[in-house]
């Protein structure tokens, strides 16, 4: 299936610099981030079906990065958001090593081949060191989506 | 012995059939599920050479394919309630599959049954359950 991550992370999807120090409280602040650019339509179901998954798994997927994600029908289509933690947030990782860079994936239950790919897609993405490097210290959001769209195939 | 943590071991010779049953296996024993997918480098330049493919491009296909499968088995799981951890390595898969049972106190194998598979019955320390 050809899918471009970079297609569906919009740029005001992206926040350089959350605020919260907690995966719960991170999760809420890029929610909340989301419902104010109208991306989800119940951000309170939306919170709830990421917190299941948060407690049946760790989505910190080690290296300093966490993709918390869930089908929901709160949101109306593929979407994805991005964060920065330059202090690191404890997503329960498997190699214990704080979070720094979040992505935050959620379609609607009837899209799941679409999400399964995009997880797919994008944990190989961040498995490379340098690709994780450079979403650590990119600046903006435009040298992210930089980074995402030289670096996807 | 009580069951409670599983370790499903996928490579790039499984496909999604045996899934559900290691979800159902692990939900009927209330246990936690280990999935974890091992990339095999000898495999993969073996097969880029059969196929003519450049080995960084199969072997990042490989990776992906990968991803689904580990995360196929992780949306079933939440769907019945059963606790996931989802874990993509590279190397040989006997010894990683002995590394994890150690790291995580697994207490049972979840493997497809097919010929490769064979090495895991004879030197595993738990249970080796074959799907």
């Amino acid at each position: 299936m050809q899918l471009k991550i970079s297609e569906y992370l919009k740029p005001e999807a992206i926040m350089m610099e959350i605020k919260a120090k907690e995966k719960i409280a991170a999760i809420n602040e890029l929610v909340a981030h989301m419902v104010e650019n109208n991306m989800v339509s119940d951000g309170d179901e939306f919170i709830n079906a990421l917190a299941k998954r948060e407690n049946l798994e760790s989505t910190g997927i080690g290296d300093g990065i966490a993709i918390p994600h869930a089908r929901t029908n709160a949101v109306r289509d593929l979407i994805l958001a991005f964060a920065q933690s330059p202090q690191g947030i404890d997503f329960s990782s498997i190699d214990g090593k704080p979070s720094h860079i979040i992505f935050l994936i959620a379609s609607p239950e009837s899209q799941k081949s679409e999400y399964i790919v995009a997880l797919a897609k994008l944990s190989r993405l961040l498995r490379k060191p340098s690709v994780r490097e450079m979403l650590r210290s990119a600046k903006d959001r435009e040298e992210v989506m930089d980074i995402i769209r030289r670096n996807e195939d | 012995m009580e069951l409670k943590r599983f370790l499903l071991v996928l490579t790039s010779t499984d496909d999604q059939s045996i899934l559900p049953a290691a979800v159902e296996l692990c939900k009927a024993a209330g246990g936690k599920l280990f999935a974890m997918f091992v990339i095999e480098p000898d495999q993969v330049s073996r097969s880029a050479v059969l196929a003519g493919q450049d080995v960084n491009v199969l072997r990042d296909a490989t990776e992906e394919e990968g991803w689904k499968l580990l995360y196929l088995v992780e949306d079933d799981a939440v769907e019945n309630g059963v606790w996931t951890s989802l874990h993509l390595m590279e190397g040989d898969p006997l010894k990683l599959t002995m590394r994890h049972v150690e790291t995580y106190q697994i207490d049972a194998l979840l493997i497809k049954k097919k010929d490769e598979s064979m090495g895991m019955f004879v030197s595993s320390s738990v249970p080796v359950i074959g799907l």
